[in-house]
């Protein structure tokens, strides 16, 4: 107790006095001018480089539930002036409960400083600042000062390679303008927001930080979709304020990268489990319709059937009272939406886990296609044949105990021989609301189980089954044609999504499990165990899946001609008199894709530029590059789309609007040279 | 199949809210913790009375900030002159920064001659959460009649600096004065500043 005491006593006497001493600072913060030597009426950029300890993390400008965004007081010399304090992409930190958003790894924060014009080379400019900022770790917390200081020289504005590179580096963790406008909503205490975001474009785990307070509850978790061009998230909305007029902040993409985005308050599309009431629960009946039909066709299907009838051959032939045969067709019912129900939540289970974590489900994945097609060739070649799936030995049992065990393995089997149904099912539980998915699975569990329920409840049904015979088996080959047809399909589409060498891995990965499962097939005629040969072909599925070539950075394929843009390359296209047209572009840039697909990828636009031989440059910035991030600030443009016309003897480009139409470009090209 | 279903049910009731927000203009949640002396208090024995509720950890620069400058001590002497009643709540969780045991509150109350009218504890952080109290301090002021009138930070700086206490606008007291004036509260919400509250978990 005293010893607390005491311990609380010191440390209100003593961390005052160690917030002050700038030896013992949690984070050491150094800063680097990229150029000592900046040029008269140029900027140079300033970087607060701060290391924190283990353990300890500062803070973005909006901290989250706690923490303080870092101030600083500068002094300069007359007319210099300071931009202002310019913050990395953040990183989530969960405490109790409360969100933090923060650092916890070395940062760099940068401010732009502006020398004023006039100044003569060799004047000294000293500059002083002093930073105020938070420092915590998850017990405690304490506000340090750093006093920091650099003199500069006015000189030439040269940067130094190393020193240029170091900063490009750090250039990389901060958030590149998007460009386009997102959309918010706030209804029933839910945040929404709709970001402009190509479908193809890469993304990791997604996060919004929003800047401001009074939008979103910063300790909820947030759900992202992809839904064509556009990202959803939602969130819980703040509990407390109003939401701002417009919110800024950052869209963190995973592995340090974001955008920096503005959100104005407008429609957001709603995401599918928010579709509104009466059309998503007819769509909901409407789905239910279609499963338990599903459900009743599946009954036929050749692996499922056998073991229906032998289950009613047993109930025929025992001639049970009314009694046994009702109460058996329940326990088989049963048994077949209990597992049916069971799978859909899993599916849901792992719909929800795969929101929280930020995995989208990515159906346009060439990885879930290769999955597919090997199973689909599975499939195919059970149905054509080459090998049986194994049904254990309890199906003949009597009794309620063997009944639900039944159904409960009728629709166990029936899942890998009927695809293009539990396919549509699936499909269903990845869009529909939680409850409507489930009744989906329900409805398919409940066709699946009317044949029995109806022979358990109709005596004189029993005696009119017809017999499992030859027929079956024809039948069974006749249902492979559908499954090689969609296998077709699979292959097709992974051709069209990641080209040639993907559809030959995916081919090859097919193959392979066929060999698998032939060798099964071939062990299961002499008797032998096949659960070797069957855990081989899911291991291939999946190696074949995981290893498959990803797609190629999406190239448009006119766009795919152009050449990529450097300084060089245009200085000496201009020289030789060419008019130029350089574009500049990124996979994240919903405006820039629009314009290329609508303008400039026109073949009316090429076959001008062809004829008036315009020469073409591309700038891709979807990686951030700086070299090229510099040259497009240069043009008064925060980022892409930026388009650039330089027309031949004009000294400087004319900066385009940010939506081109094609006639804008082919007016460009027919001018008259002057 | 089914016991990954049930284990993903179990987690998602386990992560599920912790924090509860209390609605400005709504009844405030009622509570009963004990004081630093052991005696049991409760928020609804004091319907009729102004109550100020104020959120407390010894050791975070921004409570040291209004405690060593004497302005919350200022502000619970004038909330206290007014008739009001002052809650100070500590809900830091044992081994965390500010923790204290009720002898220790005790010589802290003493050491900082500071005046509520109780300093209640609240390790397991369950008032804490109840209000959704992120920081430290962070300030609620409820009615006679029990209805929550103001809840966020304590004045307009948000900084450690004690210097920054001069000048700036302390929201607990411009909410009491216009409520004995009998008009609504022009702040009534503002963004709470502050070490974050050392839950345990």
């Amino acid at each position: 107790m005293i010893r607390a005491l005491l311990c609380l006593l010191l440390t209100l006497i003593a961390a005052p006095v160690l917030a002050q001493a700038p030896g013992d600072r949690h984070v050491a913060m150094e800063l680097v001018p990229e150029t000592a030597r900046p040029a008269a009426g140029g900027t140079v950029t300033l970087a607060f480089v701060s290391t924190p300890e283990p353990g300890w993390h500062g803070y973005w400008k909006n901290g989250g539930d706690a923490g303080v965004e870092t101030t600083l007081k500068w002094s300069l010399p007359q007319g210099v002036t300071a931009g202002p304090l310019q913050y990395p992409v953040p990183s989530r930190l969960l405490v109790s409960g409360l969100m933090n958003y923060v650092y916890e790894r070395p940062w760099v924060q940068f401010v732009d400083v502006a020398v004023p014009a006039g100044l003569a080379p060799g004047s000294k400019l000293p500059v002083q600042v002093q930073a105020d900022y938070l420092v915590c770790t998850v017990e405690i917390c304490v506000p340090e000062k750093a006093s920091l200081r650099t003199e500069l020289t006015v000189g030439d504005g040269a940067i130094e390679p190393a020193t240029r590179a170091r900063f490009d580096g750090w250039r990389r963790t901060f958030p590149k303008p998007l460009g386009s406008e997102a959309r918010f909503a706030v209804a029933d205490k839910r945040f929404r927001m709709a970001v402009p975001f190509p479908a193809d474009a890469a993304l990791g785990e997604a996060y919004f930080f929003p800047l401001q307070q009074g939008a979103i509850d910063f300790a909820a978790p947030q759900k992202v979709w992809r839904s064509g061009d556009r990202l959803l998230i939602e969130t819980a909305a703040a509990a407390v304020g109003t939401p701002p007029g417009v919110i800024e902040g950052v869209l963190a993409t995973g592995e340090g990268q974001g955008f920096a985005l503005t959100a104005k308050p407008g429609p957001v599309a709603v995401a599918a489990e928010q579709a509104s009431g009466d059309a998503a629960w007819s769509g909901a009946l409407l789905a239910f319709g279609g499963a338990v039909l599903g459900g009743l066709l599946l009954n036929i299907m050749p692996c499922v059937f056998p073991i229906l009838s032998l289950k009613a051959l047993s109930l025929a032939r025992s001639g049970a009272d009314a009694r046994t045969a009702r109460g058996e067709a329940l326990a088989y019912t049963a048994g077949v939406v209990l597992v049916c129900l069971g799978l859909g939540a899993a599916i849901l289970a792992l719909r929800a886990g795969g929101s929280a974590v930020g995995w989208a489900f990515q159906l346009q994945d060439p990885r879930v296609i290769v999955v597919l097609l090997a199973l689909t060739v599975a499939i195919a070649l059970n149905l054509s044949g080459l090998f049986e799936v194994p049904t254990p030995q309890f199906v003949g049992h009597g009794g309620s105990g063997g009944a639900f065990a039944t159904g409960a393995l009728a629709a166990f089997v029936a899942t890998p021989c009927t695809g293009p149904f539990m396919g549509a099912a699936l499909g269903a539980a990845l869009v529909l609301p939680p409850a409507a998915a489930l009744a989906v699975f329900a409805g398919l569990g409940l066709g699946l189980a009317l044949p029995f329920l109806l022979l358990g409840f109709v005596p004189a049904l029993r005696n009119r089954l017809p017999k499992p015979g030859a027929w079956m088996e024809r039948f069974r080959r006749i249902l492979a044609i559908p499954m090689w047809l969609t296998a077709l399909a699979l292959a097709w589409l992974l051709g069209e999504m990641a080209g040639n060498s993907a559809i030959t891995w995916g081919l090859g990965a097919a193959l392979l499990v066929g060999f698998a499962l032939w060798f099964a097939g071939a062990r299961q005629r002499r008797g032998r165990g096949v659960a070797l040969a069957m855990s081989a072909a899911a291991a291939l599925t999946i190696g074949g899946a995981l290893t498959v070539p990803r797609a190629a950075p999406a190239q448009e394929t006119v766009a795919g001609a152009d050449e990529p843009f450097t300084e060089a390359k245009l200085a000496s296209l201009r020289a030789e008199g060419r008019p130029v047209f350089a574009y500049f572009t990124a996979d994240w840039c919903l405006t820039c894709k629009v314009n290329e697909a609508g303008a400039i990828n026109r073949s009316a636009v090429r076959d001008e530029f062809a004829s008036k031989k315009v020469a073409v440059l591309v700038g891709d910035w979807t990686d951030g590059d700086a070299e090229l991030g510099r040259f497009i600030e240069r043009h008064n443009r925060a980022g892409v789309p930026l388009y650039l016309w330089y027309a031949p003897g004009e000294a400087s480009p004319r900066v385009l609007p940010q939506v081109l139409t094609p006639a804008t470009l082919t007016a460009l090209a027919g001018e008259r040279r002057g | 199949m089914r016991p990954i279903v049930f284990a993903a049910l179990a987690a998602a009731v386990a992560v599920g809210p912790a924090m509860a927000q209390q609605q400005t203009g709504q009844p405030a949640g009622n509570f009963r913790l004990m004081d630093a002396n052991g005696k049991p208090v409760t928020l609804s024995d004091f319907k009729g009375r102004t109550v100020v509720l104020e959120w407390n950890n010894p050791g975070c620069p921004y409570v040291k900030k209004h405690y060593d400058s004497g302005n919350m001590q200022s502000a619970q002497a004038a909330a206290k002159r007014q008739g009001a009643v002052w809650l100070t709540i500590n809900s830091g969780a044992p081994g965390k920064q500010g923790y204290m045991t009720g002898p220790e509150a005790r010589a802290f109350v003493a050491q900082a001659k500071a005046q509520p009218t109780a300093y209640l504890l609240d390790p397991e952080g369950r008032v804490g959460k109840g209000y959704a109290a992120k920081t430290t301090p962070h300030m609620y002021v409820i009615d006679g009649r029990g209805v929550l009138r103001y809840q966020g930070g304590i004045d307009d700086k948000p900084t450690a600096d004690q210097a920054d206490v001069k000048g700036a606008r302390n929201h607990v007291l411009a909410a009491l004065s216009e409520m004995r004036a009998g008009k609504p509260v022009s702040v009534a919400e503002t963004r709470p500043y502050g070490c974050s509250v050392k839950y345990a978990g």
